[in-house]
């Protein structure tokens, strides 16, 4: 519920802004900002899935900086699981590579970065995660809901009495719709621990976005993952700080949290996926 | 230091009631001249309304319900009964036992004009021995240019020297640098919580069926405690005890109807008022289809009545109940305040007044989405206060006017509960625990007058704050990472604080025309509001303090000099202050406030500081009046755990604030109103580097609060033409035409960074601005 919490949230301000948008307006504008030291910034994920897994490397760079982050190569890469070593292989200039692997449910791996150059005066970075083990999906369902002009997917599925973060992905014909960070929805299990989900909504595909719209016979597919309490308040403070502000609702800025050592920004994330799919039918369409 | 303090405040007051005494029984006995004054035609009491004694050269003012007393030896007196606005009215007396002088001041103004509530006697504001203290008269509101012409009490306080916007169009207020929640806002003596409608852009108050506004921004008086930073204390109207009439308007966004009278002539009367909005309206005009189907609408009624046992017992009922609504498809959210204050004015003698008062206070909140959904839920909050009070005030001698009393407030919180709703949802129940606690104070002040030139005024306010179980408490480590919990059993008392509040204030008379006070003053904050945004929303939490949090503790001292001019028409006044704010508290990044059972946990504290200095210049003219002032200030905050430790500035830190109300009557049918504010814009955050994640740019911030927005300025004008006066009908009307940000300022209210759309490295800073040139037309009616 926190992420419903936050769509009501969002729906109340939306709200608010409309009813007073009959005068309020927006503008581009010109501010000058300040720089700062360069930091390393880390993307790492291991998954259970037998795939290449990838780890990004790039630096912080000024806000107007438009260009795409600067990357940071030939750094000598590895993760362990206690047991074993995985090095990675830079393909291209900063994404480096495992071999073809599956991560294993209940192990905790350790990213080791050794870069060639000093970042912020560090040249070792380090971060562990934990791959969490996660339920059964029974089965999803679609639903259009016409007050917020989504198709919302419906999860079916046992939420175990333990305290669990979830994150759901979706994708529409096997293409990611969640393929940026704001757009994932994680939600802990505070409202509705141990219960069955009995149909709660864990995805939006958005009407005013045409890539987004269903169509009878698109398939839709829902990909749940359980991840660790740190990571989830990672994503929702990278959501709260690249969302919109206003002194109504926003807290203060505050720096995203990561999970690198010695200054470096960034996750290296572990986590299983699950998917469900599901072909939408005709009864979802929008009336 | 503390007991320093009480030591000095005891002795002073031992020494200084045995030598009135002392003086008394060397002398002849005194006689006492008693009474209430009151508005002539409409029966209204008159709050600070002046009694001078020509032969002494000496006087006293009405107290809050209008009564004054005063002791004097035997003899002939000539005594002049005067109140701004009104005709003075002399008596001659002589006295030779206790006497009651009921008197009935005739306002200036025409008979059925606009009727002056409030005012003082002409150099009071050089003369009182209180500082740091605003009044405004709901005449002088009323002309005040208002957004959508909705003239607005809170909107009309934020124009004062020393007082900041928390943001555009926001009811929250910061004084001398506090923090929103540290502002005690009383409604007829109930405390009310959130003073705002519709997200802040109205407040509730109804200026129609308000007397009296008064704000102390330090130099609060000792019967008051339990906010550090400011008291707002509105008074509402008692009723018209002469005849039946009634107020009302009709306006761009809202309408209300305010009717009042005689329930037994001169003995008892009512008052009824109400408001709506129909922002609704505007909805419709909407292209969202889904908005159409919105409702979107507050109310509010205020109502009371009172009635005159005798000269020696009155009694008084008030209500207030306001609600916003918002409802759309699926989802509801409602909120809203809720007080009730009964009391009793009991005249012991004829020298000691008394006022028992019994208060209750709500504020809630709801918000769901209605059954019938896998995600249908309720969401409920709410802050039921019960309190008892017991005021005294005892005038033993012309020179010294004692106040004494006790109070206790019973807090019961409910911070939040959210469960499923219906058989399809899959909500469990999540329910932060309710919380109890007893805040209780008990105090005692003097006021003071030796000679003719010096005044002292000296109080102590002892508070105790109880925790009482039914409770849980968390208990955490360094990290502020729980460790376990303490569950209290019911009606235990398991935590208690207890604070000593001195309130000092010194008024030395230069002349008739310029004096020179200061003021110390301690206060002790036992609640909390767990809100980190800046404006304020409706979905307020207030916690008590507890183990884990220490009340708040605020010091201020301020001086001033007082001077007015050409025949007290032109007030002025400067005053500096200095505030020290210890247990200050602030939140963690990102914290979590809403539905958090471990919401202690995010809680952080340190200290804050501000200082400044005020300039008022007011100007009371036959045709021109309104006030020109100035503030130069700073306020910060220093918490180890935020900001790397290092000090930041407060959200309402706005180092120069202008704000020009005037108004200006062209003949008896026509009026300007004009208001303009300027001030620095508020600090923010603003990111210094950017990095790439999850294939979005997220902002890497330096400093809090080391930017700041552009500079806010803003002109608003007001029109009024009053209906032509026809000496057979009762019927007044007027239109006011208002025109808010006349020069269609851009004053930005929030900026966000975002990436371009179609070129996503690109980022670039949006503004948002609430208001271009918004005009509004309200007609006003009297009868």
């Amino acid at each position: 519920m926190l992420k419903q919490k936050h769509k009501h949230m969002k729906k109340i301000i939306c709200f608010t802004i409309i009813v007073i948008s009959i005068v309020a307006c927006t503008e581009k504008i010109d501010i000058e900002l300040n720089d700062t030291y360069t930091r390393l910034v880390v993307e790492a994920y291991i998954t259970d899935e037998a795939k290449n897994h990838i780890v990004k490397l790039t630096k912080t760079s000024d806000y107007f900086y438009n260009k795409p982050a600067p990357v940071v190569e030939g750094a000598k890469i590895t993760i362990a699981d206690g047991q074993n070593i995985l090095n990675l292989t830079e393909t291209q200039p900063g994404i480096y590579k495992t071999e073809k692997i599956a991560g294993e449910i209940g192990k905790t791996y350790t990213l080791n970065i050794e870069l060639l150059e000093e970042i912020n005066g560090h040249k070792n970075f380090t971060a562990m995660d934990k791959l969490m083990p996660v339920g059964i999906i029974d089965s999803i369902g679609i639903e259009y809901i016409d007050s917020w002009e989504v198709w919302e997917i419906r999860l079916y599925a046992n939420e175990p009495p333990t305290s669990d973060f979830y994150m759901f992905n979706w994708m529409k014909n096997n293409i990611l719709i969640t393929d940026t960070i704001d757009e994932v929805n994680v939600s802990d299990d505070k409202f509705f621990n141990g219960s069955y989900s009995n149909g709660v909504g864990v995805g939006w595909f958005e009407e005013e976005r045409e890539d987004e719209n269903l169509h009878p016979g698109d398939t839709v597919t829902l990909i749940m993952s359980t991840i660790t309490e740190e990571y989830a308040d990672f994503v929702w403070e990278i959501q709260a700080e690249t969302g919109y502000q206003s002194p109504l609702f926003s807290s203060p800025q505050a720096n995203v949290s990561s999970n690198i050592s010695n200054g470096a920004l960034g996750y290296f994330a572990a986590y299983p996926k699950r998917y469900s799919s599901t072909v939408v039918g005709n009864q979802v369409l929008k009336k | 230091m503390k007991n320093i303090f009480t030591l000095i405040i005891i002795l002073i007051f031992s020494f200084q009631i045995t030598k009135s005494y002392g003086n008394t029984d060397d002398n002849k006995k005194k006689y006492s001249i008693s009474g209430h004054i009151k508005d002539k035609y409409t029966g209204e009491d008159l709050l600070g309304a002046t009694i001078f004694i020509k032969e002494l050269k000496s006087g006293t003012v009405t107290n809050l319900y209008g009564f004054y007393s005063i002791s004097l030896l035997p003899g002939n007196y000539q005594v002049n009964y005067s109140y701004i606005g009104y005709k003075t009215l002399e008596k001659k007396i002589d006295l030779t036992k206790n006497i009651t002088v009921n008197i009935e001041l005739e306002s200036q103004l025409k008979l059925l004009e606009e009727v002056v509530i409030k005012g003082e006697a002409v150099n009071a504001n050089v003369s009182k021995a209180e500082m740091s203290v605003s009044k405004m008269d709901v005449k002088t509101i009323k002309q005040i240019p208002a957004l959508m012409g909705e003239v607005d009490i809170i909107k009309a306080i934020q124009l004062l020297p020393g007082v900041q916007t928390a943001a555009e169009g926001s009811s929250g207020f910061s004084v001398r640098g506090g923090s929103i929640d540290q502002n005690l806002i009383l409604l007829d003596e109930a405390v009310v919580y959130n003073p705002a409608h519709l997200m802040g852009f109205f407040s509730i108050f109804n200026n129609d069926a308000i007397k009296d506004v008064k704000l102390f921004k330090g130099d609060i008086p000792a019967a008051y405690g339990g906010r550090l930073s400011s008291l707002l204390d509105v008074r509402m109207k008692d009723g018209n005890m002469k005849n039946f009439s009634g107020t009302g308007g009709i306006g761009t966004i809202s309408s209300r109807l305010t009717l009042e009278g005689p329930l037994k002539k001169d003995k008892a009367s009512y008052i009824v008022s109400g408001r709506r909005t129909y922002v609704d309206i505007f909805l419709g005009l909407s292209n969202d289809e889904d908005l159409k189907n919105n409702k979107l609408y507050f109310y509010d009624i205020n109502a009371k009545v009172n009635y005159s046992l005798n000269e020696n017992n009155r009694f008084y009922a008030s209500f207030y109940y306001g609600k916003d609504v918002f409802k759309g498809n699926n989802f509801k959210m409602g909120w809203g305040n809720e007080t009730e204050t009964l009391r009793w004015n009991h005249l012991f003698s004829k020298k000691l007044f008394s006022n028992f008062t019994l208060i209750r206070s709500v504020f809630d909140y709801s918000l769901g989405v209605p059954e019938g959904e896998a995600n249908s839920f309720i969401w409920e909050a709410a802050l039921r206060d019960h309190s008892l009070k017991a005021d005294f005030n005892w005038y033993p001698n012309t020179e010294n006017t004692i106040k004494f009393g006790l109070t206790s407030t019973f807090h019961n919180f409910k911070p939040g509960s959210a469960r499923g709703l219906g058989e399809e949802s899959f909500f469990t129940e999540y329910t932060v625990s309710k919380n109890y606690a007893l805040e209780s104070g008990i105090y005692l002040s003097n006021e003071q007058k030796i000679g003719t030139k010096l005044t002292l005024k000296y109080g102590l306010r002892f508070s105790v704050f109880n925790n009482i179980g039914k409770g849980t408490v968390y208990n955490f480590d360094e990290q502020f990472v729980v460790i376990d919990s303490t569950v209290y059993p019911s009606g235990d008392f398991f935590n208690t604080y207890t604070g000593l509040e001195p309130r000092l204030g010194i008024n030395y008379l230069l002349n008739d025309e310029s004096s020179i006070k200061a003021s110390y003053t301690r206060t002790y904050q036992y609640i909390h509001l767990a809100s980190n945004s800046t404006a304020g929303t409706p979905l307020d939490i207030w916690l008590p303090s507890s183990p884990n949090i220490k009340p708040q503790i605020g010091d201020q001292v301020a001086i001033g000099y007082f001077r007015n001019l050409r025949n007290n028409t032109i007030e002025t006044s400067v005053e500096a202050y200095y505030k020290f704010n210890k247990n200050a508290i602030d939140f963690k990044d990102h914290a979590d406030l809403l539905l958090n059972k471990e919401l202690e946990g995010d809680f952080r504290f340190g200290k804050a500081w501000s200082y400044g200095i005020e300039f008022l210049v007011k100007l009371h003219f036959e045709k021109l009046d309104g006030w020109v002032s100035y503030t130069l200030s700073k306020a910060e905050r220093e918490i180890p755990e935020i900001n790397s430790g290092k000090s930041y500035l407060s959200p309402y830190d706005k180092p120069n604030d202008i704000a020009i109300v005037l108004n200006y009557q062209l003949n008896e049918r026509m009026s300007f109103g004009l208001n303009w504010v300027y001030m620095t814009g508020s600090p923010v955050t603003f990111p210094t580097g950017r990095f790439e994640y999850g294939n979005i740019i997220a902002p890497v911030y330096s400093d809090r609060n080391s930017y700041r927005l552009k500079d806010f300025h803003r002109l608003d004008l007001s029109f009024i033409l009053k209906g032509k006066i026809k000496p057979n009908r009762k019927w007044r009307g007027e239109w006011n035409l208002s025109v808010y940000n006349a020069y269609g300022r851009k004053n930005p209210w929030s900026i966000n960074f975002e990436q371009e759309t179609n070129n996503p490295n690109k980022t670039f800073a949006e503004m948002t601005y609430l208001f271009g040139i918004v005009p509004s037309i309200t007609y006003n009616f009297r009868f």
